[in-house]
């Protein structure tokens, strides 16, 4: 008993002694018992062991450039271009893979082949039946409209051949130009022919 | 889906490779290689790709090449008749663009030879590049030098003056 007091005394004592030397160094003790005085620079007041978590560690505030304003484009470029790239992308797979291309074949005895008939891929079979006009239709309108301008020109090319001929025979209904009446000419100056 | 080449078009002679005897226990790691890559890549490309062709070809349709009829050419059609200049001018484009397409399949022939050959090329394809020279030579004169404008009615003009360069050199020789 008593030399478990001692045992204690010792021990408080060495405490004490040890708080004393680091309260020198500038540390201070739980007890308090060695402050000390002034404004020195000093560590924290309690020690206490601090955890923080496995994985992340000590949480940083991180000072960097804002992200902000290009994550914004990016998720707005994003946005727009799968708005209609995804339904276009399925709707081309679609077609590519279910409806396929046409096989290219010997044209049947007896068979005109319709003018879409002609292109491989469904697309721009659809395009050529259902948006152009058919190349036949094309050629004949060309041709409608040469036709109309070659009459045009011919009807005038013959139109002044006649102006030129009338103009110079003069027995054509045109260039028949009004003259003065005969009896208002005065010639009373041919009476005296020596002037 | 893109069509794969004409492999119809010219029949690869048979390789005269010997067959190799083994002389060592270890086995080929080619062979291996070319499992992994049947297996992994070829085997599950092919399921899919059979998969879709039998989808397909239970609703086909097919496109036909177009023929067209001849008409009258430019040689033949009367002064004034715009509309036989027209039909004898698309009729020329046309053909302008068949004889481009045998052009270049001439041309492709002989690059495929070289590539078969490697180095005898000179002496196998002859028959390809004599092929070749005609065909460029003839496409030469007819379409040669009209330019981006030349029409049926340019490329008339020249043959006149290469007839008549023709009968010039006829008579020079008599």
């Amino acid at each position: 008993m008593a030399a478990m007091s001692r045992v204690l005394r010792a021990a408080a004592a060495w405490a004490v002694r040890r708080a004393s030397s680091a309260g020198a160094a500038g540390i201070t003790g739980i007890t308090g018992t060695t402050g000390i005085t002034g404004i020195g620079p000093r560590l924290p007041g309690t020690l206490v062991p601090v955890r923080h978590s496995g994985d992340h560690g000590k949480r940083m505030f991180i000072i960097k450039a804002t992200s902000f304003y290009d994550s914004r484009f990016l998720n707005l470029l994003r946005f727009y271009l799968f708005l209609t790239g995804i339904p276009v992308a399925v709707l081309l797979t679609y077609i590519n893979v279910f409806i396929g291309e046409a096989e290219l074949a010997e044209i049947p005895e007896g068979y005109v082949p319709e003018h879409w008939e002609y292109y491989k891929h469904p697309i721009t079979r659809w395009i050529a039946r259902y948006v152009l006009d058919a190349p036949e239709k094309n050629y004949e309108k060309d041709m409608a409209l040469l036709d109309v301008e070659v009459r045009k020109s011919e009807l005038r090319l013959l139109e002044l051949e006649a102006r030129r001929l009338m103009r110079h025979r003069g027995d054509g209904p045109w260039y028949h130009y009004e003259t003065p009446d005969k009896n208002l000419v005065d010639n009373s100056m041919k009476a005296t022919p020596d002037n | 889906m893109p069509e794969d080449h004409d492999w119809e078009a010219y029949k690869v002679p048979p390789t005269r490779t010997p067959v190799s005897e083994r002389t060592t226990s270890v086995p080929n790691p080619v062979d291996y290689f070319q499992t992994a890559f049947s297996n992994v890549l070829d085997a599950p490309v092919t399921f899919i790709r059979g998969w879709i062709e039998r989808w397909q070809n239970s609703n086909k349709f097919y496109y036909y090449h177009q023929k067209f009829r001849r008409v009258p050419d430019l040689s033949q059609c009367l002064e004034g008749d715009y509309l036989c200049y027209y039909e004898a001018e698309a009729q020329w484009r046309r053909d302008r663009m068949v004889d481009q397409e045998i052009v270049e399949i001439v041309r492709e022939r002989m690059a495929a030879c070289k590539q078969r050959e490697g180095p005898n090329q000179f002496q196998n394809c002859a028959k390809e590049m004599e092929l070749l020279a005609q065909v460029t030579k003839a496409y030469q004169d007819r379409y040669g030098e009209l330019g981006y404008h030349g029409n049926a009615r340019t490329c008339l003009m020249k043959q006149k003056h290469r007839m008549m360069e023709e009968r010039k050199a006829a008579q020079k020789n008599q």
